[in-house]
């Protein structure tokens, strides 16, 4: 045999190994999108084989779109909707329960920062709609009557509100609700990895392969540029901003957070970022600490011990509860 | 004594010429244009959707006239479906290299291809 041949057909062989390693298919994972409870609806999902991720994702959707359907004040046949057209006291869902428990709880600890009795005011500024505008000091004056951490009881299922004209908005804490139910029916079909976005309302199980999820948390003035990047598993991260919706009027920037003392949107943040358990939980917290600003949002995050916080505040400086760094990655 | 060359059949020529040739289009692959790893789609001045371009995806887009199809696949990320007139976006076919564009100007979507600034510190998801 001619000398030349073994090394023709090593280059071969290591020709052949090389072609099949690049041939070889990724660990199987799925990335799909919807446009569910006015927002981008971001499922992403691994470490099954294919089909069994699609089913369990398509359930996944359904799960928040069948809680949209419950929980939206924009869907006329709500049940939301049926309780702010009740009269007094209504029975309502174990589902629709646990979410006013949960924004109930963290109404009364923040004082009224967080509210989900803001209805009428939102309806007023229509800040969703096509053509926002200020409305009249009076008529914000008048949208916020009756309106308080106290102007909903719940008993059970019971729910009794303070005054007929109460209308109830969920927006605070629905989305990360439903986004929480979503991740359990990922569970129940055996997932293990996988990660949810509703708009900002993520929720990230498991790990990524060998390593946590990393979450950037976006400049609240600079859209291109990533503010923190941090490291979490099994656990909920949550930003409120206001650039996500707004309108400009004189060169003032009305966003969509209100402050429910003044019926305006709250002036002490630019965002607020929570890493939670849940992200109901940290949905409501975002808002809550939106809403106090820096000092008395770090009070109220201590209540939380297993809740932690990054504050930009109005003047651009950051804040953060003690602990935050231990999810922080090195710059 | 003969020289290597001398002792070489033609199939031993063939195959080196195949290899030569594999080496070739190496080279041409790695000197074209870098490629993206995240495909970002605008319409106007909002982000309506963000997403790894090494990872398959479809996602319906909603523009003025209705939805958009985008279709992210191992060919890179292309306009699948549109309610446009005259289908351009459709008809532009895949991007997949940073800097690519697609763009449905009747619907106002547009696709962009880019990547991180700093690709040694990448992130699985924004936080919005």
């Amino acid at each position: 045999m001619a000398w030349n041949r073994p090394l023709i057909i090593g280059l071969l062989v290591v020709l052949l190994a090389l072609s099949w390693w690049r041939l070889q298919p990724d660990d199987e994972n799925i990335h799909r999108s919807q446009l569910l409870m006015g927002t981008v609806v971001e499922i992403m999902a691994a470490g099954m084989p294919a089909g069994k991720l699609e089913a369990a994702v398509d359930a996944a959707f359904d799960e928040i779109a069948r809680l949209d359907k419950l929980l939206s004040r924009y869907h006329q046949d709500s049940e939301v909707s049926r309780l702010s057209q009740s009269d007094h006291s209504s029975q309502v869902t174990a589902e629709t329960a646990e979410v006013l428990a949960l924004g109930l709880d963290v109404a009364l600890r923040s004082g009224g920062a967080f509210d989900l009795t803001l209805g009428r005011l939102k309806t007023l500024w229509a800040i969703d709609g096509e053509a926002p505008s200020i409305p009249h000091h009076d008529a914000i004056a008048a949208a916020l009557i009756g309106t308080g951490p106290t102007a909903l009881t719940l008993d059970g299922q019971q729910v009794t509100k303070r005054t007929q004209q109460l209308q109830i908005d969920l927006g605070g804490i629905a989305k990360g609700y439903a986004v929480d139910r979503a991740i359990a029916v990922l569970k129940q079909h055996g997932i293990t990895s996988a990660a949810i976005n509703a708009g900002g309302d993520m929720y990230l199980l498991g790990q990524r392969p060998q390593r946590p999820w990393r979450i950037g948390i976006q400049h609240p003035r600079h859209k291109e540029a990533v503010l923190e990047t941090v490291q979490v598993s099994d656990q909920a991260v949550v930003t409120s901003g206001d650039y996500e919706r707004f309108f400009e009027q004189d060169g003032i920037r009305y966003h969509h957070i209100f402050d429910p003392q003044s019926g305006q949107p709250a002036r002490v943040c630019q965002s607020v970022t929570i890493i939670a358990d849940s992200v109901a939980l940290g949905d409501a917290l975002a808002t809550a600490v939106f809403v106090l600003g820096p000092e008395a949002g770090l009070l109220l995050l201590s209540q939380y011990p297993r809740a932690e916080g990054l504050i930009v505040a109005a003047n651009g400086t950051l804040h953060s509860s003690a602990g935050w760094g231990r999810y922080r990655t090195a710059p | 004594m003969k020289t290597p060359w001398q002792i070489m059949t033609g199939g031993d020529w063939l195959v080196v010429l195949l290899l030569l040739a594999v080496s070739l289009a190496g080279v041409g692959w790695v000197a074209t244009a870098p490629e993206g790893t995240r495909v970002v789609v605008t319409s106007g001045e909002q982000v309506l959707f963000t997403a790894p371009i090494d990872q398959p995806h479809s996602v319906s887009l909603d523009g003025p006239l209705g939805p958009t199809r985008l279709v992210i696949d191992d060919q890179g990320a292309r306009i699948t479906d549109s309610p446009c007139p005259r289908k351009t976006c459709i008809s532009m076919g895949p991007a997949r290299h940073t800097g690519n564009l697609l763009a449905c100007i009747p619907n106002r979507i547009l696709v962009r291809i880019d990547s991180p600034a700093d690709p040694e510190a990448p992130y699985d998801l924004l936080s919005r």
